[in-house]
C-alpha cells in the first residue's frame, strides 16, 4: 500500500481512535487524582492530633495550668489539649458520660464521684500508666477490685487558719471568739457551700480523730451521731450562723476567692481564714504576707489529730494514644513540679523533694514537709470522698444551716436518709492512717 | 512495505543529533545523565516542546508544529482544568459549611445570649414565671443547635458547648432555689447571688464563654468568606491559563486554516466555545457565591439584639441559597476538562496521523 502525495493515507482507524482514548483517559484520570489529592492534601493540612480534658480551675489557675504544664506538653508531643475548666465540671462530666461523649481525661478533686465512675465502668485502669508506688494512699486508692483509677496531680492541706503576719498570739486568740473575725466566703457557683463542708469535716477531724472521721466518710457513722452534731454546732458559734444578718449575708453571698479580701481593707475587716493552702495566692493574703497555723492548735489548743488534705485526681475515661500520653506526663516529676513552681499547689509524688528548694517561702516548705510527713495521718476531703449526691447535699446543707442553724435536725435527717439510700458507691478508707 | 514506515517523522530517522530534546535519543546523551533533577524537571517542559521530527533537510515541519501545537493545547488544558478546579473549590468549599453550620451556629449562640439575658430578668421576679423556664430551654435548644456545627472546633469544641449546657442546668437550679425561698430572704438572696455568678462570672461565666465561642465562630465565618492572596493568585492563574489555552485554540485553528485550506476545525471551534462557556460560568458562580458569604459576613459581624435574630436567619438562608448547587458543580469542571482535552486529541489527531504515514 502506497501513501499518497498529497493528502493523508488512510490508516487503520481503529488504533488510531484507541490511541486517542487512552490519552485522554490517562490524562483525564492524572487529573482527577492530582485534584482529589490537592483537595485532601489541604484538607489533612488542618488535621492534628488532639486530647480533651476537663478540670475545675478557672481564672489564675486555669491560666497558670495553661503556661505550666499543657504547653510544656503541646511542645513536646505535638498533640493539642482542648482544656475545659469549669466549677460544674461534675455536672457536665455527669452529662457527658450519660451522652456517650466523655472528655479523654478528667482531672476532678472528688474521689468518691472517680469510684462512682469506675464501679460504672466508665474509668480506664492506670495502672500500666501510673506507678502506684510514687504517690500511695490517701492520694492513689486501690479499689476493691483492685486497681488504681486516679493519681493526684496537686494537693493542698486544709486543716489551717491564715492570718496576717503581725497579728500577735493574744490578737489571735481573741479573733477565734469573734465570728465577725471569720474571713468566710461561701459563694463558688455550682459547688457554692464546700467551705462550710470543709469546716466541719475539720472541726469533727480534730476533735474526735482519724477513725470517726473514717468511718463518718465512709457511711458507717450517722449524721445524727453526737460527734457529727456537735461539729455543726461548733462551726455555727464560730462564724455567728443565725446571728447578725449582715455577716451571715456577707458570708453567703461572698464568694470564696473573694473571702479574704477585707484582711487587706483599712480598717481590717477580718482577720482569720480557714481555707486550704491554695487561698494563700489570693492578692490580699499575698499583700498582708498570711501565715497559718494548725486549726486543732488554734482551736483546741492542741496538736493536730490528723490533717485534712484534697487533691486535683487525674483519671482516664477515653483510651487513645493521645490521652496516654497524657496521663504518663501528668504522672511524671516534671509536671507535678511545674505546679509546685507557682505555688498553686503541692505535689506529693515521691520522686519529689518536699521542700529541697530553698528559694521557697517558710510557709510553702513548712506546708510540703507536713503534706510528705510520714508520721501524721492525712485524711483526704470526707465530703470529696462522699457520693456526689450526698457531698451536693452537704453543701447545700451547709448553706441553709449558716442562715437557719435552727433547721439542723432536719437537715441532719435528710443527710442520712439520702447516705442510706443503695447503691451509693463509699469510698472503703479516707485516711493513712487512724 | 509501507513506504511511510521508512521516512516517516515517527521513525526518528534522518533526525539530527540533539534535535529532539526530549527524545529518548536525547535523553540517553551522557551530558544530560548526570544532571538528574535538571532531566525531571525538563520533563514536562520537554514533552510540550520536544519536535521528535524536525527535517534534517529544510522538507517541511507540519508534523512537528502539529506535534508541538498538540501537546500544548494538552498541558494547557490540563492545567486549566486543575488550576480552575482548585481556585473554585477555594471559594465553594466553605460554602456549604458556612450556609449549613457557621452562620447558623453564629445566630444559634447570638439567640442563647438573649434567652440567657432575658431569663436572668425573670430569675429576678418575686415570683416563679413560665417564662424562665422558657427562655432556659429557648437557651438549651440553641446550644443544641449550635452542637451541630461540624466546624465548631471538633472535640474541644463541642467539650465547650457541652460545659456550656452543664453551667446553664446549674444555673435554672440556682435561680429555682432561690425562687423557692420567701422574697426577702437570706438564702434567697444568697441563691441568686450564686446563679449570677455562674451566669456573669468574669471569663468562666456562661456569658464570656459563649463570648468566646462567638468570637470563634465569627472567625469563623471570616475565614471561611474571606477571598485571601492564595486565592486571587489561584484565580489569576486560572484566567491566565485561560487566556493562554484560548491564544493557542485560535493560533491553532489559524494554523490548520493556514496549512489546510479548512475555515474551521470542528473539535477545536467546540473546544473554544467549552472554555469559554466553562470559564464564564464557573466566574459567574464563583462571584454569585463570593458576593453571598461577604453579605453574611458583613450581617454576622456584629451582635444582634433578639428580635433581630430571625430576620438574619432568614437573609443568611437567602443570601447562600443556590451556594449548595454551584458548590456541586465542582466535579463538572474535571468533565469539562477533560472533554476539552478529547476534543484538542481528536481535532488534531486526525492531521498528525495524517502526517505520520505521509512520505516526504
Amino acid at each position: 500500500m502506497s501513501a499518497h502525495p498529497g493528502g493523508p493515507v488512510t490508516a487503520a482507524p481503529a488504533p488510531r481512535s484507541r490511541r486517542a482514548v487512552r490519552t485522554v483517559t490517562v490524562v483525564a484520570s492524572c487529573l482527577a487524582v492530582l485534584a482529589a489529592a490537592a483537595v485532601m492534601g489541604v484538607r489533612a493540612l488542618g488535621h492534628e492530633p488532639a486530647v480533651t480534658l476537663l478540670a475545675n480551675w478557672t481564672g489564675g489557675d486555669e491560666r497558670h495550668f495553661r503556661e505550666a504544664v499543657i504547653e510544656p506538653f503541646q511542645r513536646k508531643y505535638h498533640i493539642r489539649v482542648d482544656y475545659q475548666g469549669s466549677n460544674a465540671e461534675s455536672q457536665v462530666l455527669g452529662a457527658d458520660v450519660e451522652a456517650g461523649t466523655p472528655p479523654d481525661v478528667v482531672v476532678l478533686t472528688g474521689p468518691g464521684e472517680l469510684a462512682e465512675y469506675a464501679r460504672q465502668k466508665h474509668l480506664v485502669p492506670l495502672d500500666d500508666l501510673v506507678r502506684h508506688a510514687e504517690f500511695g494512699p490517701p492520694w492513689a486508692t486501690r479499689l476493691t477490685d483492685g486497681h488504681v483509677y486516679w493519681f493526684p496531680l496537686k494537693a493542698d492541706l486544709k486543716s489551717i487558719v491564715w492570718y496576717p503576719s503581725g497579728l500577735g498570739e493574744r490578737e489571735l486568740r481573741q479573733a477565734v471568739r469573734r465570728p465577725a473575725a471569720w474571713c468566710l466566703g461561701m459563694g463558688s457557683g455550682a459547688t457554692s457551700g464546700w467551705p462550710g463542708t470543709d469546716w466541719i469535716e475539720d472541726i469533727l477531724l480534730q476533735r474526735h480523730g482519724p477513725a470517726v472521721y473514717e468511718r463518718w466518710a465512709g457511711g458507717d457513722l450517722s449524721w445524727r451521731s453526737p460527734q457529727v452534731r456537735s461539729a455543726w454546732t461548733a462551726w455555727r458559734d464560730l462564724v455567728g450562723a443565725g446571728g447578725d444578718p449582715d455577716l451571715v449575708r456577707r458570708a453567703l453571698q461572698t464568694p470564696y476567692q473573694s473571702a479574704s479580701d477585707p484582711v487587706a481593707a483599712r480598717p481590717r475587716g477580718c482577720t482569720l481564714e480557714h481555707q486550704a493552702s491554695f487561698i494563700r495566692g489570693r492578692p490580699a493574703w499575698r499583700q498582708t504576707d498570711g501565715r497559718y497555723i494548725s486549726s486543732a492548735e488554734l482551736l483546741h489548743g492542741a496538736a493536730p489529730r490528723g490533717w485534712e488534705v484534697s487533691g486535683d485526681l487525674v483519671a482516664l475515661l477515653h483510651d487513645t494514644p493521645q490521652a496516654r500520653k497524657l496521663i504518663r506526663y501528668l504522672a511524671s516529676a516534671d509536671a507535678q513540679r511545674a505546679w509546685n513552681e507557682g505555688e498553686s499547689g503541692f505535689s506529693v509524688h515521691t520522686g519529689l523533694p518536699p521542700a529541697a528548694d530553698g528559694s521557697r517561702s517558710a510557709w510553702h516548705r513548712s506546708l510540703a514537709l507536713v503534706l510528705r510527713d510520714g508520721k501524721a495521718a492525712h485524711c483526704f476531703d470526707a465530703s470529696d470522698a462522699m457520693p456526689p449526691a450526698v457531698r451536693d447535699a452537704f453543701a447545700e446543707a451547709a448553706i441553709e444551716f449558716l442562715a437557719h442553724p435552727d433547721r439542723l435536725d432536719r437537715l441532719l435527717g435528710s443527710l442520712d436518709t439520702l447516705s442510706r439510700t443503695p447503691g451509693l458507691t463509699w469510698l472503703p478508707s479516707v485516711c493513712d492512717r487512724t | 512495505m509501507n513506504p511511510g514506515n521508512a521516512g516517516t517523522p515517527g521513525a526518528g530517522q534522518g533526525m539530527p543529533a540533539g534535535a529532539g530534546a526530549g527524545s529518548p535519543a536525547g535523553r540517553r546523551t551522557p551530558g544530560r545523565s548526570v544532571h538528574g533533577l535538571a532531566r525531571l524537571l525538563s520533563r514536562p517542559v520537554s514533552w510540550v516542546t520536544r519536535t521528535g521530527t524536525r527535517p534534517s533537510d529544510g522538507g517541511s515541519t507540519t508534523a512537528r508544529d502539529l506535534a508541538l501545537r498538540h501537546r500544548l493545547l494538552l498541558a494547557l488544558s490540563a492545567l486549566l482544568t486543575l488550576s480552575l478546579f482548585v481556585s473554585y473549590q477555594g471559594v465553594h468549599d466553605d460554602a456549604d459549611p458556612l450556609r449549613t453550620s457557621t452562620a447558623p451556629a453564629v445566630l444559634s449562640l447570638d439567640t442563647a445570649l438573649y434567652a440567657l439575658g432575658e431569663a436572668q430578668r425573670d430569675a429576678a421576679q418575686p415570683v416563679p414565671t413560665s417564662d424562665f423556664q422558657k427562655q432556659i430551654s429557648v437557651a438549651v435548644q440553641s446550644l443544641a443547635a449550635a452542637a451541630a456545627d461540624d466546624d465548631l472546633g471538633g472535640p474541644g469544641g463541642r467539650q465547650a458547648l457541652q460545659t456550656l449546657a452543664g453551667l446553664i442546668t446549674v444555673y435554672a437550679d440556682k435561680v429555682q432555689r432561690s425562687q423557692l425561698q420567701p422574697q426577702g430572704s437570706l438564702l434567697r438572696e444568697a441563691y441568686l447571688s450564686y446563679a449570677t455568678g455562674v451566669l456573669a462570672e468574669k471569663g468562666s461565666g456562661i456569658q464570656d464563654r459563649l463570648k468566646a465561642l462567638q468570637r470563634q465562630q465569627r472567625a469563623a465565618v471570616h475565614r471561611q468568606t474571606s477571598f485571601g492572596p492564595l486565592l486571587r493568585l489561584a484565580w489569576s492563574l486560572t484566567l491566565l491559563l485561560a487566556l493562554a489555552l484560548a491564544a493557542a485554540l485560535l493560533e491553532t485553528q489559524r494554523f490548520l486554516r493556514h496549512r489546510f485550506r479548512r475555515r474551521y476545525n470542528r473539535q477545536l471551534l467546540a473546544a473554544g466555545l467549552l472554555l469559554l462557556a466553562g470559564v464564564a460560568v464557573t466566574v459567574l458562580f464563583t462571584v454569585w457565591t463570593q458576593a453571598g458569604m461577604n453579605h453574611t459576613r458583613t450581617l454576622l459581624d456584629r451582635p444582634l439584639p433578639g428580635r433581630f435574630i430571625p430576620g438574619a436567619g432568614r437573609d443568611t438562608a437567602s443570601l447562600l441559597a443556590g451556594t449548595g448547587f454551584r458548590a456541586a458543580a465542582a466535579v463538572w469542571i474535571l468533565i469539562g476538562g477533560a472533554l476539552l482535552m478529547a476534543l484538542a486529541e481528536t481535532g488534531l489527531r486526525r492531521h498528525i496521523d495524517d502526517y505520520r504515514f505521509r512520505p516526504r
